[in-house]
C-alpha cells in the first residue's frame, strides 16, 4: 500500500457531553488528498465528531493532529496557525446574512492576508468560479438555492487556501439533481485541486460518488463499526449489518425510503 | 507547545529572477508563491521589471513549487498586464494544479459584467416611497386595531376559547417580573422631583407644595408613561421577538393551516394580558413614586401628616381614574403594537431583531401621541 502521509489523525478520542458518551476509542486518520467520509445514522454522533475534529468542542479525551501538532491542546498563535490548515462548510452554509455572497468570501481575506484591495476580490471571485458560483457573487444569501448557499459556504471555506475542507452534511436539505451536483464539485476540486476533504453524512449515494475511504460510527456500540473503501465494506466486511447498510445503495430508491413501496 | 518541537524551517518565501535576451525580457518565479508571500512577490517582480524597457515578457512558472489562488494572483496580474502596464506576459511552465487555479480567475471583463447593486433612488423617490410605506403602515395598524378588538370582544363572549393559562403566563413575565424594575425607576424618579422642584417653590415660601405637584405629576403623567415606557422596552420588543421567530419559523402558517386563528391563539392572550396588567404596574409606580416624594421630604423637616393633608387635598379620584385609563390605554397600545411587528417580521437574519426595534419605537412614540390626546381631552372636559 503507497498511502498517502496523515494529513489529521484522531487519537483515541472519546466525545460527548458531561457524563454522557456519544462515541469513543475513535482512531482513524485522514490521508492527504483523499476523500475521507464519517458515515452515521441520526443520533450516532458524527457531527459532534466532527465538532471536535474542527475544536469546536473539546473531547473528553485524546488527540485531534494536524500535521503531527495537536489542536485540542493548542493555544493563542499555534491555535490559530491550525485552524489556517482547514476550511468549514456548515450544514446550513452559516453565511453572514448582511453581507453579499463576495463580501462573505471576502472576509477572511480582508482580515488576514496583506493583498491589495483588489487582489483580494479577485482571489474571492476565484473562488466562486471555482465552485461555479461567479454569476451570483453580488447577491444576498437570502436571494440563494439551498445547493447555491451550500457552494457559497465552500467558497468561503476554501478562501483563505487551506489544504482540508470539513462538509457538514453537504446533501441535506438538497434534491438529488443537485446533490449529485455538489458531489461533482467535491470531486472536481479534490482531483484537481489535491484538497483533502473530511465528509459527514449518511447518504449513500454521495458515498459511493465522491468517497475514497470512509468511517461507519453506530449509535449503540458507541464507536466505529467499519473502516474502508465503500465498495469494499459493500462486498467484503465481515459485519453482515454493514454488508446490508451499503448494499441499500444497490435497491431502487423507492425500496429505499421505505414509504412508498406497496 | 514546546518550543523544541517546531520545525528550523526557513520562512517560505518567493524569488523573482529576471534573464534578458534578444526577443524580450525572462521573468523566473520560483519557491512558494502563496497568500503569505504573494504580497512580497508582486512588489519583488515589479521592482525586478522596473528597469526592463521591453515590450515582450515570458514568465518561467516552472519553478513554483508550493502555491495558491491568492498567489495566482500575481501571475495573473502579469498576464493581464496590471501589474506592468502595457506589458502582457506570457505564462509558461505552470504546474496543472496551478493552472486550474489561475484558470478560475475571473478575466476582467467577467468582473466588470457583474450584476451591479440597484441603484440607489433619488431623494424625491426615496421620499415617495417613506411616504407610501408609513401609509400603509397606519392603514395595518388600524386594521389591526380592529381586528384586535373584534377578537377580543369574541374572546370575552365566550372566555373559554380563550387560554387563560397563557394569559396568566404573560401576566407572569411581562408584569410581575418587572414591579421591582417599576418600582426602582418609579420611586427615584419621586426623589428626583421633590428635590428638583422643592428648590424654586422655597423661593415663594411654598415648599410645602412639593407634595401636591409630586402627587399630581406621578399619578396622572409619569407613572403610566414610565409604566408603560419600562413595558415596551421589556415585552413590546419580547412579543415581537417572540411572534416574529414564530413567522420565521413557518409556526404561523402551521396554526393558520390547522384552523387556529393566530389573531386569537397568540396575539388576544399577550394584548388581553398586557392591557390587564398595565393598571396593576402602575399602581405601584404611583405608590413607589410618591413614596420617593415623601421620604425626601420628611428629610426636608416636614411632618408626616402635614405632608398627607396636601396630598390627600390635591390629588382626587378623579386623577387616579385618568392615571389608570391611560394606564389600560398604553398596555393595549404597546403590546398590541409589539404583536403587530412581529406579524410584520420579513425574512432574513436580522428581520427579528428589526421587529423588536420597531415594537419598542413604535410603541414609545405612540406612548407619548396618545398621552398628547388625553392631555386635551381632559383639558376639554375638565378632568
Amino acid at each position: 500500500m503507497s498511502a498517502a502521509p496523515a494529513a489529521i489523525e484522531v487519537r483515541g478520542v472519546a466525545v460527548g457531553y458531561g457524563d454522557r458518551v456519544v462515541q469513543e476509542n475513535l482512531d482513524f486518520e485522514v490521508r492527504k488528498g483523499e476523500v475521507f467520509v464519517i458515515l452515521g445514522g441520526s443520533g450516532s454522533g458524527k457531527s459532534s465528531v466532527l465538532k471536535v475534529m474542527i475544536g469546536l468542542v473539546p473531547p473528553l479525551s485524546g488527540q485531534v493532529l494536524f500535521d503531527g501538532e495537536d489542536l485540542v491542546r493548542a493555544e493563542g498563535d499555534d491555535r490559530l496557525r491550525l485552524l489556517r490548515k482547514f476550511g468549514v462548510m456548515y450544514q446550513g452554509g452559516a453565511l453572514f446574512g448582511s453581507m453579499t455572497v463576495l463580501e462573505n468570501v471576502r472576509l477572511p481575506l480582508d482580515e488576514f492576508s496583506d493583498l491589495e484591495p483588489d487582489e483580494r476580490k479577485l482571489v474571492a471571485l476565484g473562488k466562486l468560479n471555482l465552485v461555479s458560483l461567479l454569476p451570483a457573487a453580488t447577491r444576498m444569501p437570502s436571494e440563494l438555492s439551498g445547493g447555491m448557499k451550500k457552494r457559497a459556504a465552500i467558497a468561503r471555506a476554501l478562501a483563505l487556501d487551506p489544504g482540508i475542507l470539513f462538509l457538514d452534511e453537504p446533501s441535506a436539505g438538497l434534491d438529488p439533481i443537485t446533490s449529485a451536483e455538489l458531489d461533482q464539485t467535491i470531486r472536481e476540486l479534490s482531483r484537481g485541486l489535491g484538497i483533502t476533504f473530511v465528509v459527514v453524512t449518511h447518504e449513500l449515494q454521495s458515498i459511493f460518488a465522491i468517497a475514497d475511504r470512509c468511517i461507519m460510527l453506530d449509535a449503540r456500540r458507541k464507536t466505529i463499526i467499519a473502516a474502508g473503501a465503500p465498495a469494499d465494506l459493500r462486498d467484503h466486511s465481515p459485519d453482515p449489518y454493514v454488508r446490508q447498510f451499503f448494499a441499500r445503495q444497490a435497491q431502487p430508491v423507492g425500496a429505499m425510503s421505505g414509504g412508498s413501496g406497496a | 507547545m514546546k518550543n523544541g518541537s517546531i520545525e528550523a524551517s526557513p520562512t517560505p518565501r518567493a524569488r523573482a529572477v529576471v534573464q534578458r535576451g534578444p526577443d524580450g525580457a525572462t521573468l523566473s518565479i520560483s519557491g512558494t508563491l502563496s497568500l503569505e508571500t504573494a504580497a512580497v512577490a508582486r512588489r519583488e517582480a515589479q521592482a525586478a521589471m522596473s528597469s526592463s524597457t521591453g515590450s515582450a515578457l515570458e514568465v518561467d512558472a516552472s519553478g513554483i513549487e508550493v502555491g495558491d489562488m491568492s498567489g495566482m494572483s500575481v501571475i495573473y496580474d502579469l498576464a493581464e498586464g496590471r501589474l506592468l502596464p502595457g506589458v502582457r506576459a506570457a505564462v509558461k511552465g505552470l504546474k496543472p494544479e496551478f493552472r486550474i487555479l489561475l484558470s478560475a480567475l475571473p478575466t476582467p471583463a467577467a468582473i466588470e459584467s457583474l450584476e451591479a447593486p440597484p441603484p440607489r433612488r433619488s431623494f424625491l423617490g426615496e421620499l415617495g416611497v417613506g411616504v407610501i410605506s408609513m401609509a400603509g403602515d397606519l392603514r395595518q395598524q388600524v386594521t389591526f386595531l380592529g381586528a384586535t378588538l373584534l377578537a377580543a370582544a369574541a374572546a370575552l363572549r365566550h372566555p373559554r376559547t380563550l387560554r387563560w393559562p397563557e394569559v396568566l403566563v404573560v401576566v407572569e413575565k411581562a408584569g410581575v417580573n418587572a414591579v421591582p424594575i417599576v418600582s426602582l425607576i418609579s420611586l427615584l424618579t419621586g426623589v428626583i422631583i421633590a428635590y428638583e422642584v422643592a428648590q424654586p417653590l422655597s423661593m415663594f415660601g411654598a415648599k410645602a407644595f412639593t407634595a401636591d405637584i409630586i402627587g399630581i405629576v406621578m399619578v396622572r403623567e409619569f407613572s403610566p408613561i414610565f409604566t408603560a415606557i419600562v413595558l415596551a422596552g421589556r415585552s413590546g420588543s419580547a412579543f415581537a421577538a417572540e411572534i416574529g421567530t414564530m413567522k420565521v419559523n413557518e409556526e404561523l402558517d402551521a396554526l393558520t393551516t390547522m384552523g387556529l386563528e393566530p389573531m386569537r391563539f397568540l396575539l388576544v392572550q399577550r394584548v388581553l394580558a398586557g392591557t390587564l396588567l398595565m393598571p396593576a404596574l402602575t399602581a405601584f409606580s404611583m405608590l413607589a413614586g410618591v413614596f420617593g416624594g415623601v421620604v425626601v421630604m420628611m428629610g426636608m423637616g416636614f411632618a408626616l401628616d402635614q405632608i398627607w393633608s396636601h396630598l390627600s387635598s390635591s390629588v382626587h379620584v378623579g386623577d387616579v381614574l385618568v392615571g389608570t385609563l391611560k394606564a389600560i390605554a398604553f398596555g393595549a397600545i404597546v403590546s398590541g403594537l409589539g404583536c403587530l411587528r412581529g406579524i410584520q417580521t420579513k425574512e432574513g437574519p436580522s428581520a427579528v431583531g428589526d421587529s423588536a426595534t420597531r415594537a419598542v419605537v413604535a410603541g414609545i412614540l405612540m406612548i407619548i401621541v396618545v398621552d398628547a390626546v388625553f392631555a386635551v381631552l381632559t383639558n376639554v372636559l375638565q378632568v
